[in-house]
């Protein structure tokens, strides 16, 4: 068997062998029960927002309901799969309940099943990625087959920042043959939202080849069909779910913003989470006419992204698998940015609430789960995991910076006329 | 200037500017608890509320949590970044009309400069709950526009006493003579300290019980039928001992920037000694 083909066989066994015992109950369960809703011709958006307005209404502050909060296409990426699992468990409900600060109740023997159904779209994603790497440089493609972080985000997480690879690799690896093709695929790396810091990129770097930019926005522009759609259908519901939500929401997470969740005042904190939002502004009007139409469009893409790593406000765990194949292709880069976001899911979550499915089994290991969470708690209370989480966003973003500066150096060399004198000091 | 010592330049200034920016952020809660935290209702979370001024940290939680409903604490004059628990309403175990106060009202939460105003409402009935702070006290308050039966429970872990009785005297919950006035003491292993609180009720209930539990008194259940009542909260503590060293969540503001710094710190000294190593390598040239 050739090589690449066992890489990624090898990726399928190890993911195949972990997606059924463990989850993180809120974003699988926000998969599953947006994958009911689509399957039935409800409107995932007005749920959310219907929630969201109930929240606000009873809290008195502008609070918002974490689900579907994504382009409506994703939740097409899910449905078949769902469809399938009901044809083999019937319709009635596996997991009930799950967003924060609920726990799910979950039905046997059917959720190890649901989970292992609901996550082979992300799998596959993964394996894509791995053979499309392996067909560039075999190492690289082994390096994400058997990332602890990837396969973690992936199948023990159950979120799916893999589509986000995979079309975002798509997108860098078809720009050179074919712009539709490219627009389309950086169109479906939108799944996610925060990708759209790119378009500015890609525009500049078309602007004034006007044929290609046509190809490009039309590509892109059949990937917003369905936002069209559920723009006419509920405006309100994805303008607030999309838009609202993600452009106000506070900053934190693998960053150096993350001190905001000290501080325990949410209008304070809303202001607070625009300064960010400002910076990134200003770094992307200056970097992208600046090295955007010169430098290699891998380059541009990853330090546009470091940008956004660096200033966007929120940068989840899950993010960087988003970019990871990217980052390996990329000369400059270090890959073992990973490091960092997946230290910080274990600050952040507490690890046996991942295995929520097989805790749930007997009530042995529940009463385990409530003397864990006792403890884990009482350390959240004392303000212990937020020094070190503090400290890991920084480290984080420090290395984020560390990378951009030589992807910035590099590109500078590469179109400075005195280029050779540039690497020599680099 | 050549473009490589440009490209050096820009770099040490992005450096700098990076470093200054990180630090600079680290700052922000510190400030904010400074300036902006005291004596005014904050909300954050999912919908909770927090309020602390000088000698009191309240917290109220959020609509989908029935704790601490307030949890009133006492800030130490002695210790004033520790928050020690002075007295917690709960609504998981509170019933107005038989109908638990939790579960089977519909809650809705405001605030004011003066109060937050926390409504629960079912189709019969529409109470308010207010909580006031004031330096020396807080004020919790029941109103209705009719008469409602309530039964409340304050707990906490432990009073070692309550209006004079100890556990030894009430090895079971008793029923004690209705009063206004609540006195109780307790102890804080952590601090080396011992408080004392009281609770001043606006009229005469129809029914008080304390209930004892292992090395104290965890609950004082009150019931009665007004339209009105309101539970003014106080404590104090004193010092007895010498307290080691106490973390508490409070001082973790002061924590962060140092955070900051040693990061990045650790980062210049790291990328100046790396590319120390790198001119090394490359020779007399560079």
């Amino acid at each position: 068997m050739e090589e690449r083909s066992r890489i990624v066989l090898l990726a399928l066994a190890v993911r195949l062998v972990l997606a059924p015992f463990f989850m993180h109950a809120g974003d699988v369960g926000t998969i599953y029960e947006s994958s009911i809703m689509a399957l039935n011709g409800q409107n995932m958006y007005n749920f959310v927002y219907a929630r969201t307005l109930q929240m606000q209404n009873a809290a008195g502050i502008p609070v918002f309901f974490e689900g579907y909060a994504y382009h409506p296409l994703l939740v097409y990426l899910f449905v078949p799969f769902y469809w399938l699992f009901t044809l083999i468990a019937g319709t009635s409900p596996v997991m009930i309940d799950g967003h924060y600060p609920s726990l799910p109740a979950l039905i046997y023997p059917w959720t190890p099943v649901l989970l292992l159904i609901l996550k082979l779209p992300i799998i596959l994603a993964d394996l894509v990625v791995v053979y499309l790497l392996a067909g560039i440089d075999l190492r690289k493609a082994k390096i994400y087959a058997f990332c602890p972080y990837v396969i973690f985000i992936s199948v023990i997480w159950g979120m799916f920042d893999a589509f986000v690879a995979v079309f975002l690799l798509a997108s860098y690896l078809t720009s050179s043959r074919s712009n539709a093709l490219s627009g389309f695929f950086y169109g479906l790396s939108l799944l996610k939202l925060y990708t759209i810091v790119l378009l500015p990129l890609y525009l500049v770097r078309l602007f004034g080849r006007w044929r290609a930019l046509l190809e490009f926005l039309g590509g892109f522009a059949l990937t917003l069909l369905p936002v069209a759609y559920f723009l006419v259908a509920s405006p309100t519901s994805i303008w607030n779910v999309l838009v609202t939500f993600q452009g106000t929401r506070l900053m934190g997470g693998v960053n150096m913003y993350n001190f905001i969740w000290v501080v325990q005042d949410l209008v304070f904190d809303l202001v607070v989470s625009w300064i960010p939002n400002v910076i990134l502004l200003v770094a992307l009007v200056v970097v992208v006419p600046k090295f955007g139409r010169r430098a290699p469009l891998l380059e541009s893409i990853l330090a546009v992204m470091f940008l956004y790593f660096l200033f966007g406000k929120v940068i989840n765990e899950q993010f960087l698998v988003s970019i990871l194949p990217l980052i390996l292709l990329s000369k400059e880069c270090d890959h073992r940015l990973w490091i960092a976001p997946f230290v910080f899911i274990f600050l952040r979550s507490p690890a046996y609430y991942f295995a929520l499915p097989i805790l749930w089994t007997s009530p042995f290991f529940y009463s385990f789960y409530l003397q864990a969470d006792v403890l884990w708690r009482q350390l959240q209370a004392a303000g212990y995991l937020q020094i070190p989480m503090y400290a890991v966003g920084v480290a984080f973003s420090l290395a984020v910076f560390w990378n951009l500066m030589r992807i910035l150096r590099s590109t500078q060399a590469a179109v400075a006329p005195d280029s050779a004198d540039s690497r020599s000091i680099s | 200037m050549t473009s490589g010592e440009r490209g050096l330049k820009l770099k040490g200034s992005l450096t700098v500017f990076f470093a200054i920016y990180i630090i600079a952020l680290s700052f922000i809660p510190i400030l904010h608890d400074t300036f902006l935290t005291q004596a005014r209702w904050a909300g954050y979370g999912t919908g909770a509320y927090q309020y602390q001024n000088q000698h009191y940290f309240i917290l109220f939680n959020d609509p989908y949590d029935g704790s601490s409903k307030p949890h009133i604490h006492v800030n130490p004059d002695f210790a004033p970044a520790s928050r020690v628990s002075l007295l917690e309403f709960s609504d998981w175990t509170s019933w107005v009309d038989d109908h638990n106060l939790f579960n089977e009202f519909n809650v809705t939460i405001r605030t004011n400069p003066q109060s937050l105003d926390v409504t629960y409402a079912r189709p019969q009935i529409v109470l308010h709950k207010f909580v006031e702070a004031s330096p020396d006290s807080v004020k919790v308050s029941f109103r209705c526009d009719r008469e409602f039966k309530a039964h409340l429970e304050i707990w906490r872990w432990v009073m070692t006493s309550i209006n004079g009785m100890t556990v030894k005297d009430v090895p079971k919950p008793l029923s004690i003579a209705p009063t206004t006035l609540i006195e109780f003491t307790f102890s804080d292993d952590r601090l080396q300290s011992l408080g004392q609180g009281s609770i001043v009720l606006s009229a005469l209930p129809a029914e008080m019980k304390i209930w004892p539990h292992e090395k104290g008194f965890n609950k004082i259940t009150i019931d009665f039928v007004n339209s009105e009542m309101s539970f003014t909260v106080s404590g104090s503590m004193s010092s007895v001992g010498i307290p080691s060293l106490i973390w508490s969540y409070a001082m973790l503001p002061s924590v962060l920037p140092l955070v900051a710094i040693s990061v990045v710190l650790l980062y210049l000294l790291v990328d100046k000694y790396g590319r120390t190593l790198k001119n090394r390598a490359a020779g007399p040239s560079s």
